[in-house]
């Protein structure tokens, strides 16, 4: 079901949200491409960080950095970055 | 020679309103009904059905619209499930005292207190005590010939009441089965043309149906309503049989006896449960038992004379429940049922199965257990638990991924490329932990609700804004006001369709609270319906290019000058292409809101690659030509002054925006001009407004 599961309370029969019952969802096996990063044409202007729907980028020391657990490969890093350091290249 | 097809039962379900040639389809979407819907206006589209179609901003407007077409002497038909038909409740009680012989199609789902999409029969059971015909259906097959049935039914003068054919949401409306399609000339026969007596129409009838009695004639007339339903138990009875003739299939009438022949014991079941409880019955069979099966047709009326036969032979029945009566403890058809047999004189102990809520599947191994309970009564004539839910454990699954708190967690069930996730990310990155999401059901609610930690209320559809009320009047009672962040996170149709009347109040009121619409210009959580915020000639699924059709052939609604017309303090269109301009955007809401100076509005514009059918690493690409053409620009207005944010020297052609998208490929030159010219309309005006300095209206 589409619908998450929650957490169980004390008070019988009340299903709760939040707490453990939520978190990063793991989706890396939903991907058919999968953005590769070239560091050194990276400009660290993190549009892909804003841009990723999936919150699955962060800003690292040498450049953007992709969780591939969160991934969904939609390629949207790659369309936007203006410097072209994202690839997308077909997972295997 | 009958034609045939695979098919899910929402489509049989249309071939059914096809072959009764229905006149008047009022229709607003919701899961698992919508297909339903959707096949009947790509019949029309393409000329199959020459039918008036009409998408309702609402359930209770739809039901209005089917009221209203019945009266006025037309054959309607709707549908909907679960929290729609819940929403139509007012106009479905209204229907049986018109006398308005509307066919309606519920394919199940759970109603309300735990959200789930499977089915139960908890939405139609606040509807079967109102005078409706309600019959159940087992098989895409049934769908088909039950809907052509009941308009047989309802329309014959002993009965002239409304019918509603109840099918499983999952099991039958998206399984796909062989369906025989029969010929319409035959149906022709078999259904004449509905003529009411008494129409809304002067130029036919001086009298019309009246819509209240003085409190002496209530009791009367009450029963007279229970008279006419038994009278239509008759007439449902005949017109099954009539049918079984004809077309050669037929289904008992009100209930339908399965090996039953020297059973000592029955199960009752309904829907489409039947078919596994059939197979679970035909073992039970070979182990020697002594038991059979009754699948109960008609839920209302209530076949009590047939049960009460039964009940002569057989001295153990076993009632398989889609559905509790809370505060009884059990089922109810069992509590039907039990009321039916009470004054017999020798009455046979009865068990209640509670099973299949929410869509959880009856397996025939849990119909086989009941079966062996059920005999194991016969055996000792004695019953130790009446009622019994059945339980099963829920699957593993993987859980979410353990991380450091934030407002939202990565990734989702969302589709890839989604913008609504964009947006949402944005959002509460401005607003931080300290904020509220109320969310109307949307894509949103499916997707994301499950990924934050800052609390996610889902509120009821047409209600959001006054979810939002109440939570934001909570905090101010409490002194909080200003602390934390109260926002309204909603698609389209939860904005400009149904949640209109709701987000008017609480405009109006001066609610001092955030409401957003990410607005991706169709209802996509149901499968991209049309909704009063899809732009001209946009090809939906309730506005399919066919034959005769084109896409959606009216503009979209201006909310931001509907917003304008509230006064509120401030008004913002955004785009998920320019994020700075959002996120100022968000913060200058929170701020004004913290100020406690009234409701702050905030529309986003969020391309959807799979309703939009854009490949999808282009929904930012695409949004940015939304801005850059013209045909979403981007604006505030504060304390009434518009501010146009993205003016380029030139617009970009429409149709380099338009040409991304497959849900504008069929369109021809001129309708291509047609949009260039409506935009270019809309952004002189927008250019004037400005010029104004501050809107006449503040």
């Amino acid at each position: 079901m589409v619908l998450a599961k929650g957490e169980v309370s004390e008070v019988k029969g009340l299903m709760l949200r939040g707490g453990r019952s939520v978190g990063g969802r793991y989706v890396a096996d939903w991907r058919t491409f999968r953005p590769v990063v070239d560091a050194s044409k990276c400009r660290k202007c993190w549009l892909c960080v804003m841009y990723c729907p999936e919150g699955a980028i962060g800003r690292g020391e040498e450049g953007a950095v992709i969780d591939l657990r969160f991934c969904k490969g939609c390629g949207i890093c790659a369309n936007e970055c203006p410097a072209g350091a994202i690839e997308m290249v077909r997972e295997e | 020679m009958t034609e045939f097809d695979v098919m899910p039962g929402n489509k049989a379900v249309a071939y059914g309103v096809k072959l009764s040639r229905v006149e008047v389809v009022p229709i607003y979407p919701i899961t698992p009904q919508t297909t339903i819907v959707e096949y009947i206006g790509e019949f029309i589209a393409n000329g199959e059905l020459e039918a008036e179609y009409i998408q309702a901003e609402g359930e209770h407007s739809a039901m209005g619209m089917a009221i209203g077409a019945s009266l006025a002497g037309a054959r309607a038909f709707t549908a909907s499930s679960s929290q729609g038909v819940a929403y139509m409740h007012e106009c479905i009680a209204q229907a049986p005292g018109y006398r308005t012989p509307i066919v309606m199609a519920v394919a199940n789902r759970t109603l309300g207190w735990y959200w789930a999409l499977g089915p139960d029969y908890s939405d139609i059971m606040p509807e079967l005590n109102l005078g409706w015909i309600v019959l159940m259906a087992e098989s895409n097959q049934e769908c088909l010939d039950t809907v052509i049935q009941l308009y047989r039914v309802a329309e014959d003068p002993r009965v002239l009441l409304p019918a509603m054919m109840s099918l499983d949401g999952f099991y039958l409306s998206y399984s796909y089965e062989k369906v025989l399609i029969p010929d319409q000339e035959v149906v022709d026969e078999f259904l004449p043309p509905y003529v009411a007596k008494y129409p809304v129409d002067p130029t036919i009838s001086d009298k019309w149906p009246a819509p209240g009695l003085p409190p002496a004639l209530h009791t009367t007339y009450r029963r007279l309503f229970e008279e006419v339903l038994g009278d239509a138990k008759r007439v449902i009875k005949e017109v099954d049989e009539e049918f079984r003739e004809i077309f050669g299939r037929g289904y008992g009438g009100l209930l339908e006896e399965y090996k039953c022949e020297g059973a000592e014991a029955v199960l009752v079941t309904m829907g489409s449960m039947t078919t596994a409880a059939r197979r679970a019955v035909d073992r039970l069979r070979r182990e020697g038992k002594r038991i059979g099966l009754v699948k109960l047709r008609a839920l209302r009326p209530f076949p009590k004379e047939e049960f009460r036969r039964i009940a002569e032979e057989v001295n153990v029945i076993g009632v398989v429940d889609r559905m509790v009566l809370h505060g009884t403890g059990g089922g109810g058809v069992f509590a039907d049922l039990k009321s039916a047999l009470y004054s017999l004189e020798e009455r046979p102990k009865l068990l209640n199965f509670v099973a299949g809520m929410g869509g959880d599947d009856i397996s025939v191994e849990d119909f086989m257990a009941m079966g062996r309970k059920v005999h194991r009564v016969l055996e000792t004539g004695r019953v130790e638990r009446e009622v019994e839910f059945v339980e099963h454990p829920l699957p593993p699954s993987r859980g979410p991924v353990p991380m450091e708190k934030m407002p939202i967690y990565p990734s989702s069930g969302g589709c890839a490329g989604c913008g609504a996730s964009i947006a949402l990310r944005n959002i509460l990155d401005v607003l931080g932990l300290n904020t509220v999401v109320i969310n109307p059901p949307s894509c949103a609610t499916v997707n994301y609700s499950a990924q934050v930690s800052v609390p996610w209320v889902l509120a009821n559809y047409a209600a959001g804004p006054a979810y939002e009320t109440g939570v934001f009047r909570a905090y101010r009672i409490k002194g909080k006001t200003g602390r934390i962040a109260v926002i309204g996170f909603s698609g389209d149709g939860g904005t400009v369709d149904i949640g209109l009347q709701a987000l008017s109040g609480a405009a109006e009121r001066g609610e001092s609270m955030i409401w957003i619409c990410y607005d991706n210009e169709a209802y996509m959580n149901t499968g991209v319906q049309r909704s009063g915020s899809t732009p001209l000639f946009s090809r939906t699924t309730s506005t399919p290019v066919g034959k005769l059709w084109r896409g959606k052939g009216q503009r979209r609604k201006n909310m931001v000058l509907i917003m304008a017309a509230h006064r509120i303090p401030y008004i913002a269109t955004a785009s998920i292409a320019y994020l700075p301009d959002l996120r100022r955007k968000v913060k200058r809401a929170a701020e004004i809101t913290a100020a406690g100076r009234g409701l702050a509005y905030i529309h986003i514009q969020q391309p959807c690659p799979t309703g939009w059918y854009f490949p999808v690493d282009k929904t930012v690409e695409v949004a940015r030509l939304a801005v850059e053409t013209g045909a979403w620009p981007l604006l505030e207005i504060e304390e009434g002054r518009l501010r146009i944010n993205f003016k380029p020297r030139k617009l970009k052609p429409i149709g380099e925006y338009l040409r991304l998208q497959g849900r504008f490929r069929h369109l021809t030159e001129e309708e291509i001009a047609e949009i260039q010219r409506v935009v270019e309309e809309d952004w002189r005006s927008w250019l004037e407004l400005e010029k104004m300095g501050k809107l006449p209206w503040y």
